[in-house]
């Protein structure tokens, strides 16, 4: 009799060992799930609904008329009133505690108030007041430390520019609006819009001679003529100053240019566009540069938004004129304000209706809309875009807080054919980092997807007819002794590091194509016909079969070496003779003179050769492996009826096998389409969308590893790429699902034999 | 039937479809090719690179005269001249190494005897005559022929450089002790000890001490060095422009031209020892590849740690514990599909979750008071293993697997008949049994991560990394160091460099070794399998 508490040990071992196997089952699974999981959780924020949050709620004194301007300051902890009286209050808004008073006076006349406020974003304003003085102020709070690391917040009001009225704008209410922006020195751009509907532009050009003299330049235009008895509703200067944009009360929206930077050469204001930009029935009543100031989106009384951008066209030639190239969702009621945030692409949109919207103008995402019990009547956006304040009928102010982690990104940025800001029309473009800093990031994946397939594509031309008749001939025809040699070569060849192939592609390969392309092109065309060509001699010259007998079965391969080997070098050969013959020089040159393409050294075509030549042992073992399962007996039944062993492999083992030679189809495109090494050694990584085989592509892979390493953590090119590698894998997910699903039902059927 | 005669004028006939088989054939025959002639490439480069070439001396119709190495030839694409191009060296002196010349140009080409070849510690190689040999007050030389004098000069100069680099180790002893309490020190400080706290001081007191100690012996050792660099020589290039070279940069000095087979040999044998033990030189496009070679071995165990468990275990419950049904068949699915999985989703998978979620999470718990430096929560040898492990995980399932398949059925039975438990006749009979099958599977495993170079790029290699991730520094294993690679090398080196020309024998070098590497594994799994399958051949009858 057994000791029972031995028993027990081993029992108890026995049921430990069961579960800790059974884990290691289910770890795979785990994996894989696990894996997915976590790249699908950094790609999700992408499309998460960005989030505000009312902060605060500042009553203000007085009522909402006398309130021309607040805001918020970046760390959300501040604000400030400015009245029509010219007093301005910071606030905190934790409590609603004043914590500064003072009171701005026009440059002019002491008793002046505020008639125009023109908001430039950051704090910064341009007043103007009512004697006809103007000026440009910027409310800021300095953060400071004490010893202890203590912050306080101190507010910092600056006068960046004050300007006395102009003679004969001294009388009250001549002008209605100014737009004031310093320039270097004292140098200063101005546009006045005036009462009686008039517009006028005064540039105080500073210019420093080498002695260090300064001479002020002054240009006063006129620029009301070209308004053609039309009044201006609204418009907006550019931030450098030499761009202003308008619409007026006929629906028109109209662009100057001009430029007095550089002494020697004035560029005096021209109207450069005059398009109809209203619907019919509707009237414009907001218009605001998009930051960047390349842009625009203007406002109707409709509701309707949309986004203009100065492009070329097929009727304009070289000229770019303003064109509509968005129509985003529509406000709630005619469009009061428009305000740009300083950050992205972004505006703030207010309606009548009392609605402030957040939309993101290029992915036409409507990120967030602010509603109160009340209608609001104004709102201003903060310097780092985190903050909203807005002023409502009862003139409270309210302070939301923004949560709009990755604004540029949608399924139309994503996925969608873009206008971006410096193209003539709409395009798939994937340029994440953008060349400068207001130019926004173009993360299209659509051209990594189309580079991705054209890669495999090129590749599986070549790799899949090498790899499926390899395999035949290795599985049907070829002696077993040769079999125990060519089997593990092909294994050799699959061990063979992408990184490897890659290189040699780029550096061996790629030179050799670009040198002797007419002589490879002639070898490829005549592959089949060389070996069938020799075969027709050996058949006819069919003694020498003789003398090898029965023995050459199995070893056609070995004869062929010398044969193929000789016949692509005299294709080259010929083929270096016969460019200069057939093309007047070489192909490359005769490719771009004759026909417009342009040849890149890294290309297709390396890339068919190189990414298939990885893809080839791995689609010959599993084909092989399917082909040698199929049961000997229906060869030899075949071969007992009469047929060649051609006509048996070809009619009887193929047709059997054809599950087995998807499947393994099914991965080697698995393979080429994760493939990272080879395409990103061997193309030129351009992110185009071209068919042509004479250049290169970007894949997805490749991306991921070239921009991977340098994507700052948790930022949208960042997700972005997870976003791609979740595509990647549930490429190859449903692929190499679909091969182990069909190779386990040929794996049951054959199971019978 | 009647046999074929002599007089029968119809010729002898294939079987239908003879050429198709032979067209298949061709498949083959030109998948095999391809590759052998990859094979031939690197090996041509690569082992071609150690051999020291003849120097030629050429006389240009300019009258000018340039020393070097043929190192292409080829015809000029657009004149249609045959032209060759020669490595010239002396970077230094001319601003470029290689230059092409058309056949017509050369008006002589000698083979001069004393030609010599040396390859430096910056600048590439120099091609010259030795004139003369200078002691420099530093030592005396017994010699009277330059050249002996050269061999003399190196010598000692390489016994004196070795007190050199007793210093050098003693400053990185002492650097390593001093980074420790500045460790210590900024430890403390962010548990917020005050200033004036007796351990505060007392290291910030042993800081100074120490870098007090590395000044003075910095100092000793420059002292030291610059008496080497007395030692000098004077080189003569073909045109006779002369200049020094210090004996303490040259490497190696040849003389390609006057030595016999076996001492070139010699050379070469010398020149392959270097590239597997010595450093990187001049932006990894010179000297050797230890740190990469050990770089992917380290890095490929540490691996195989944790991928032959995982992968052993998963094929034993594929193999004889699950029972087929839906469940098996998603293990199945899974399996393959954690093989075909681009690799680049590993890398990025692993930077999320274990570069920045794990360590990320382990850089806030026990290295808080190094952050914002990350120590774990940046690419590192430990996040490149384990993912991948996950990587490889597959192919030792898969060779498990075959492994258990391989066992006759007669043997378990057998086993369980006697009266053994289940995970008896597994430890004591199977696994033992498929272990051929287990080590098939460590080997093809690590044959595969040691090419696999994509997710690495996301985890923690570099060109160059200041030291191994296993050394002689406590605690020896430093698993959140950066470490070089053989296949990442290839890739940087062959395209990042500036000057492609220049580096590109290197590289084929490069590829050589990781070639051979990955090639020798696989080779070894093979035979292995091989053996275990005719091993169990006549045992499953």
């Amino acid at each position: 009799m057994l000791d029972p508490s031995y028993l027990n040990r081993i029992r108890r071992r026995e049921r430990i060992a069961q579960r800790v196997i059974g884990l290691g089952g289910a770890f795979v699974v785990i994996c894989v799930l696990g894996i997915l999981f976590q790249i699908s959780w950094v790609a999700l924020p992408l499309f998460l609904e960005p989030d505000a949050e009312i902060r605060a709620r500042v009553p203000t004194s007085g009522e909402v008329d006398r309130v021309v301007a607040f805001g918020v300051g970046e760390y959300i902890e501040t604000a400030y009133v400015l009245t029509r009286d010219g007093a301005l209050r910071y606030v905190l808004l934790e409590d609603g505690k004043t914590i500064a008073e003072e009171r701005l006076a026009s440059p002019g006349a002491d008793d002046a108030s505020i008639v125009g406020v023109v908001r430039h974003g950051a704090g910064r304003y341009s007043l103007t007041w009512s004697d006809g003085s103007v000026s440009r102020e910027r409310f800021a709070f300095e953060s400071t430390f004490d010893d202890e690391g203590v912050r306080t917040i101190v507010p910092a009001t600056s006068r960046e520019l004050g300007l006395a009225p102009d003679e004969g704008d001294a009388e009250s209410g001549a002008i209605v609006e100014s737009t004031l922006l310093p320039a270097d020195e004292s140098g200063f751009t101005r546009i006045d819009r005036l009462a009686e509907g008039g517009l006028r532009l005064h540039v105080r050009a500073v210019s420093t001679s080498i002695f260090g003299d300064s001479e002020a330049t002054d240009h006063r235009f006129d620029l009301s003529a070209d308004l053609e008895d039309d009044r201006i509703e609204a418009l907006d200067l550019a931030t450098d100053g030499r761009e202003l944009v308008a619409i007026t009360d006929s629906g028109d929206l109209l662009r100057w240019e001009w430029d007095f930077s550089d002494s020697d050469d004035i560029r005096e204001p021209v109207l450069v566009d005059r398009v109809r930009a209203a619907e019919p029935g509707a009237r414009l009543t907001a218009v605001s540069y998009v930051f960047g100031d390349e842009s625009l989106v203007v406002g109707d009384d409709q509701g309707r938004l949309s986004r203009w951008l100065p492009a070329r066209s097929e009727t304009s030639g070289n000229r770019r004129e303003l064109t509509r190239i968005q129509t985003l969702d529509p406000q709630d009621g005619s469009v009061v304000q428009l305000s740009p945030t300083q950050r992205d692409k972004s505006i703030v949109s207010l309606g009548a209706g009392g609605t402030a919207i957040l939309d993101h103008t290029t992915a036409e995402r409507r990120l967030l809309e602010f509603d109160a019990d009340s209608r609001l009547v104004h709102a201003s956006i903060n310097a780092r875009s985190d903050a909203l304040a807005a002023l409502d009928e009862r003139g409270t102010i309210l302070v939301w807080e923004l949560d709009v982690p990755h604004p540029e990104v949608s399924m139309k940025t994503l996925f969608g054919e873009v206008w971006y800001e410096g193209y003539d029309e709409p395009q798939f473009r994937w340029e994440s980092s953008a060349a400068t800093q207001d130019s926004e990031p173009k993360i299209s994946l659509v051209p990594l997807l189309f580079g991705t397939l054209k890669g495999t594509l090129y590749a599986m031309l070549f790799a899949v007819p090498v790899a499926v008749l390899g395999a035949l001939y290795t599985s049907q025809f070829l002696s077993p002794r040769m079999r125990g040699i060519v089997k593990p070569l092909i294994e050799i060849m699959a061990a063979i590091p992408s990184v490897v192939i890659g290189f040699l592609a780029a550096h061996w390969f790629a030179p050799i194509l670009q040198q002797s392309m007419t002589g490879l092109f002639l070898s490829f065309a005549l592959f089949p016909v060389i070996v069938l060509g020799v075969v027709a001699v050996w058949d006819r010259y069919g003694a020498a079969g003789r003398v090898l007998g029965k023995r050459r079965e199995g070893f056609e391969f070995l004869l062929l070496a010398p044969v193929i080997g000789l016949a692509m070098w005299l294709c080259v050969k010929v083929g270096d003779f016969a460019e200069p013959i057939i093309f007047g020089s070489d192909l490359q040159t005769f490719l771009f003179e004759g026909l417009g393409v342009v040849y890149d050294p890294r290309n297709s075509i390396v890339i068919a050769f190189a990414l298939g030549f990885a893809v080839v042992p791995i689609i010959f073992t599993i084909a092989e492996d399917s082909l040698s399962n199929v049961p000997r007996s229906l060869s030899a039944g075949s071969l007992a009826l009469g047929a060649s062993r051609w006509q048996t492999a070809w009619r009887v083992i193929l047709p059997a096998g054809a599950p087995g030679i998807f499947a393994a189809t099914m991965i080697g495109l698995g393979r080429a389409i994760g493939e990272t090494m080879i395409v990103l050694m061997a193309t030129g990584n351009t992110a185009i969308m071209d068919w042509s085989p004479f250049n290169g592509m970007r894949t997805i892979s490749a991306n991921i590893a070239t921009e991977a390493p340098e994507a700052p953590h948790l930022g949208s090119l960042y997700r972005v790429l997870f976003l791609s590698a979740v595509i990647l894998f549930v490429m190859t997910f449903i692929l190499n699902t679909i091969a182990e699903i069909v190779r386990h039902r040929i794996r049951r059927k054959y199971a019978r034999f | 039937m009647s046999e074929p005669t002599h007089e029968n004028t119809e010729k002898p006939r294939s079987p239908a479809g003879e050429r198709w088989v032979w067209l298949s054939g061709s498949a083959l025959t030109l998948a095999l090719l391809i590759t052998l002639t990859l094979v031939a490439v690197v090996l041509g480069h690569g082992l071609s690179y150690f051999w020291p070439k003849t120097i030629e001396k050429i006389v240009l119709d300019d009258g000018s005269a340039r020393l070097g190495q043929v190192s292409n030839r080829d015809v000029d694409p657009i004149s249609g001249e045959p032209r060759v191009q020669y490595k010239i060296g002396n970077e230094d002196w001319y601003g470029h190494a290689f230059e092409w010349f058309d056949r017509s140009m050369i008006v002589e080409t000698s083979i001069p005897r004393d030609a010599v070849l040396l390859e430096r510690l910056s600048h590439g190689r120099f091609f010259g005559f030795l004139t003369e040999v200078r002691g420099g007050g530093t030592i005396d030389l017994g010699a009277v022929d330059p050249w002996d004098r050269l061999i003399e000069a190196q010598e000692r100069v390489g016994e004196l450089q070795k007190t050199v680099d007793d210093y050098e180790a003693e400053m990185h002893a002492l650097n390593r002790r001093a980074r420790k309490v500045g460790d210590q020190l900024a430890k403390l400080l962010y548990d917020r000890v005050p200033e004036d706290d007796p351990r505060v001081v007392r290291l910030r007191e042993k800081r100074a001490a120490l870098l007090g100690e590395i000044d003075a012996i910095l100092e000793k050792s420059s002292a030291e060095e610059a008496r080497i660099r007395q030692v000098a020589t004077t080189f003569r290039d073909a045109d006779g422009r002369e200049g020094e070279i210090v004996v303490a940069d040259i490497v190696r000095a040849v003389r390609p031209n006057a030595i016999t087979f076996t001492e070139k040999c010699s050379v070469y044998a010398s020149r392959f020892w270097e590239l597997l033990s010595e450093e990187p030189r001049e932006s990894n496009t010179a000297g050797g590849l230890f740190p990469a070679l050990f770089g992917t071995i380290f890095m490929v165990f540490l691996m195989s740690i944790f991928c032959v468990p995982l992968g052993v275990v998963a094929a034993i419950y594929l193999h004889e514990y699950a029972k087929d049904g839906p469940l098996v068949r998603m293990v199945r699915i899974a399996v393959n599909n954690l093989a075909g999985v681009p690799s680049i989703v590993y890398g990025i998978f692993g930077l999320g979750f274990f570069v920045y979620m794990i360590g990320g999470r382990i850089d806030d718990l026990f290295f808080a008071h190094r952050l914002p430096e990350p120590t774990f929560g940046t690419g590192g040898v430990l996040w490149a293993s384990l993912t991948l492990a996950l990587l490889t995980v597959p192919v030792v399932i898969v060779s498990t697997e075959e492994g258990l398949a391989a066992i006759p059925g007669g043997i378990r039975e057998g086993s369980l008949g006697i009266g053994a438990t289940k995970f008896q006749t597994l430890t004591r009979i199977l696994i033992p049994m498929a272990s051929p099958g287990i080590l098939t599977g460590f080997v093809l495993a690590m044959a595969r991560a040691a090419g696999e170079v994509a997710p690495l790029m996301l985890l923690g290699v570099v060109k160059l990394a200041p030291s191994l991730p296993l050394d002689g520094e406590f605690p020896f294993v430093h698993f959140d160091r950066k470490f070089m690679h053989l296949g990442f090398h290839i890739y940087d080196v062959g395209f990042q460099s500036p000057d492609i020309e220049a580096v590109r024998p290197m590289v084929y070098v490069t590829t050589m070794l990781l070639l051979f590497v990955v090639a020798t594994m696989s080779l070894t799994a093979i035979v292995v399998r091989n053996h275990m399958r005719r091993k169990y051949a006549t045992g499953s009858f």
